[in-house]
């Protein structure tokens, strides 16, 4: 019988003076609450967050207020001018805009590809996880590896560009798109299998009723599927967004931001005023700059998810 | 006995891992270790390598032993950087020239000062003055110079034959030996960055020294002359107009996406009728050539041509391929300077180099005699008429600051796709040069007809 069982069979208030004091727990057992073995866990992956994530990004933050090259440890502190020379730099600008198309390219076809692409392989009963491993193949091989292979591809003297007369690396024209391309190469069939997961996880007695109803495949996409896996799509455009803008090794490997600029991104840019220009600060403005747009996509994100009351 | 517990051999685990993180995140190895000189390099191949630490690491005897690691070239400079900037670094610090990041490296206080040295190893006496010149910052020696090289015009002498043409030597003669062998469905002059953007400034560098000429360079890099001047502009515009006819790689496009081994394929299977380039693709054009490349295509070397009017129809544009200083991190500077004085200056262990692998020597007195029965005949005339030379020009990599450099070869590729002028692109050119200047930041330049010693 517990304490407060026995009190109110008594019909009285307890007498204190029979109450044990209270047991206090020793070590192991307080460790062993859930609580705090819980934050004893996270511990030192906290600690590691702080001194690989925290520290740095502190860093970057007052580096972005200096003249700081990038190698010495002097630093003097030049307020907002940095921040107002990146207003002035064409570069800059310019790796802003291709960095919103890549945002936008990547919003719409590796998107558009992922969930047709999943939705065709929900349909299908046999050979699914063939087909899911060989879209999935591409994402895991190094970027370089991919990059190498379809620069081959691509060549214009001996590859699919003579074969069309384009020189889909080299026209400043088509450079942009032409990286999008190999990139979203690599990239859709993970938005395949993520896809996939969100949709099998989907109640089959709404497709029942959708059939019942007369719904055919497209209706049954649009009606119940779209819906039904709204969470992880929106969850993978914000992700779409953040990453999009942090984008740079297809880039770099590739064309180095040329031809003539013409696929240079906010990172590459960055890059080269850190490590040619030795402007480290400067460098550092520009990736605040590259954190502050990921954050305010981020924070509407989670409005929008909170209005809406998604569940992840 | 007393047992470990899974617990305990867990916590042990984590405890041993986080000591290694966390050593991995100090810096253990301040200026190479206690006990050795460190060096990193980015030769051409393993070969390359191979050779560089069984004679130029391991063949040093010294005060400390030598150890070598090879870097990639795409990679060293931003190691180095990142390395000396976390307090580490290699003992030897190596530069593409001193014009690159050694000023900085300098100011940073990175890099030592080699003037107690000089008299000690009679480095004045060994060194050609242009190059020690342009070694220093701030009055003072800070780096050595570790290779030179320079620019020339590169033929096959089947493929000119084929074409009934010569390789030219005036502005006339070059352009119509583009036009011709364009006309003939060639590829005037193999050339392409696809692997390298910095290939932009060598191409740069010629239109300047060739089409401007020396004299209104040297002007410029002292500052008298401005970069925006017609003469400076004229020959950017000249030059962007030869590669929008496509006489440079077959096309502006081709020359963003052709790498370097189309080219030197170009110009060994004839498709190219020449190539203007360095004196470093010595080392790389052998296995595009002959019995290594199953073929027995030939090729040789001249002199570039002049691109403009009123220029000397010779001029040498000089260039320190590499520069090495010593990290001030590493405890025993005298050491390193020794080594240093090896690496730079043992003419035996040199001329071995260049020979076996047409590794680029440095700026030393070097002449015909110096090399043996053995030595390829195209290198032996390149030293000796180098060491020779009377007119010579000024490359960007090593005579021009930093950012200056940097501009120039990114925005060049805006020059010749039109999406930049040659007038606005000058005047880049000199808000960047003129800003630097004034810092201080340009190395010290030799007179244009003085000569080499």
């Amino acid at each position: 019988m517990t304490i407060s069982e026995s009190t109110a069979a008594a019909g009285a208030g307890p007498d204190v003076s029979r109450i044990p004091a209270p047991h206090r727990p020793g070590v192991l057992a307080r460790l062993r609450d859930r609580r705090v073995s819980g934050w004893l866990f996270l511990l030192p992956l906290i600690a590691f967050n702080l001194f690989v994530v925290l520290v740095p990004s502190a860093f970057s933050v007052w580096y972005s207020f200096t003249d700081w090259t990038g190698i010495s440890s002097k630093a003097n502190f030049i307020g907002l001018e940095n921040y107002r020379n990146l207003l002035r730099d064409p570069e800059f600008v310019q790796g802003l805009e291709h960095n919103v198309l890549w945002t936008v390219f990547f919003l719409i076809v590796p998107m558009a590809m992922g969930l047709f692409g999943a939705y065709a392989l929900s349909r299908i009963r046999r050979f699914r996880l063939l087909f899911r491993t060989l879209y999935f193949i591409p994402y895991i091989v190094a970027s370089v590896v991919n990059a190498s292979i379809w620069r081959s591809i691509l060549d214009p003297q001996n590859g699919l560009g003579n074969l069309l007369h384009i020189n889909p690396l080299g026209d400043q024209h088509l450079a942009l798109w032409s990286v999008e391309f190999v990139n979203n190469w690599a990239w859709w069939g993970f938005l395949v299998v993520v896809f996939l997961a969100a949709m099998q996880g989907v109640n089959p007695s709404l497709y029942e009723a959708a059939t019942m109803d007369g719904a055919g495949a497209t209706r049954q996409f649009f009606a119940v599927t779209l819906p039904a896996i709204r969470p992880t799509f929106a969850f993978l455009g914000l992700m779409t967004i953040i990453w999009s803008f942090l984008a740079f090794d297809y880039v770099y490997i590739l064309t180095q931001g040329g031809p003539a600029g013409s696929t240079d991104l906010l990172s590459t840019v960055a890059y080269r005023n850190a490590f040619s220009n030795l402007q480290g600060g400067y460098a550092s403005a520009t990736g605040i700059v590259m954190a502050f747009i990921s954050g305010v996509v981020v924070t509407v994100y989670l409005v929008i998810r909170k209005t809406r009351e998604w569940e992840t | 006995m007393a047992t470990i517990s899974r617990r305990q051999l867990l916590g042990a685990g984590g405890t041993l891992g986080a000591m290694a993180l966390l050593s991995a995140c100090g810096s253990t190895d301040p200026g190479g270790s206690d006990d050795a000189i460190t060096i990193w390099n980015n030769l051409a191949d393993a070969q390359q390598n191979d050779y560089f630490r069984k004679h130029f690491a391991e063949g040093y005897r010294g005060k400390y032993p030598v150890r070598f690691s090879p870097k990639a070239d795409s990679t060293i400079d931003r190691l180095i950087q990142t390395a000396l900037a976390a307090g580490s670094g290699p003992s030897v610090i190596v530069t593409p020239g001193p014009s690159s990041f050694v000023s900085s490296y300098w100011s940073a206080g990175y890099l030592a000062d080699l003037g107690p040295y000089v008299r000690h190893y009679g480095w004045t006496d060994k060194f050609a003055p242009w190059a020690l010149s342009a070694s220093q910052v701030d009055g003072k020696l800070v780096t050595l110079p570790a290779s030179y090289e320079t620019m020339v015009f590169y033929w096959n002498p089947a493929t000119l034959d084929k074409l009934g043409l010569a390789p030219p030597k005036t502005l006339e003669e070059f352009e119509s030996f583009c036009s011709e062998a364009k006309g003939k469905g060639h590829v005037p002059l193999s050339a392409g960055n696809a692997d390298y953007k910095g290939a932009n400034e060598w191409f740069v560098g010629l239109g300047l020294n060739h089409g401007a000429g020396p004299e209104a360079v040297h002007s410029a890099l002292r500052g008298e002359t401005k970069w925006t001047d017609p003469v400076f502009v004229d020959a950017i515009d000249r030059l962007a107009t030869y590669f929008k006819k496509g006489w440079f790689g077959g096309g502006v496009d081709l020359y963003f996406t052709n790498n370097f081994p189309t080219t030197y394929q170009q110009l060994a299977s004839g498709k190219a009728a020449g190539m203007l380039s360095g004196t470093w693709d010595f080392s790389n054009l052998g296995s595009y050539f002959g019995k290594a490349a199953g073929n027995d295509a030939t090729w040789d070397w001249t002199t570039v041509p002049s691109l403009g009017k009123g220029v000397p129809r010779i001029v040498w544009d000089l260039a320190i391929g590499q520069s090495v200083g010593i990290n001030t991190n590493f405890r025993n500077t005298a050491a390193a300077a020794d080594y240093l004085n090896f690496l730079t200056t043992d003419l035996k262990t040199i001329i071995a180099g260049v020979e076996r692998m047409n590794f680029e020597p440095p700026p030393i007195h070097i002449s015909a005699a110096d090399f043996s029965a053995e030595a390829d005949p195209r290198i032996v005339r390149l030293y000796s008429q180098l060491s020779a030379a009377r007119s010579i020009g000024y490359t960007t990599w090593t005579f021009f600051p930093q950012q200056t450099e940097t501009y120039m070869i990114d925005y060049f590729e805006n020059v010749i796709t039109g999406r930049l002028s040659a007038k606005a692109y000058c005047a880049g050119i000199e808000s960047r040069f003129s800003r630097e200047r004034a810092e201080g930041r340009v190395p010290v330049a030799p007179k244009p007809g003085g000569g080499l010693s």
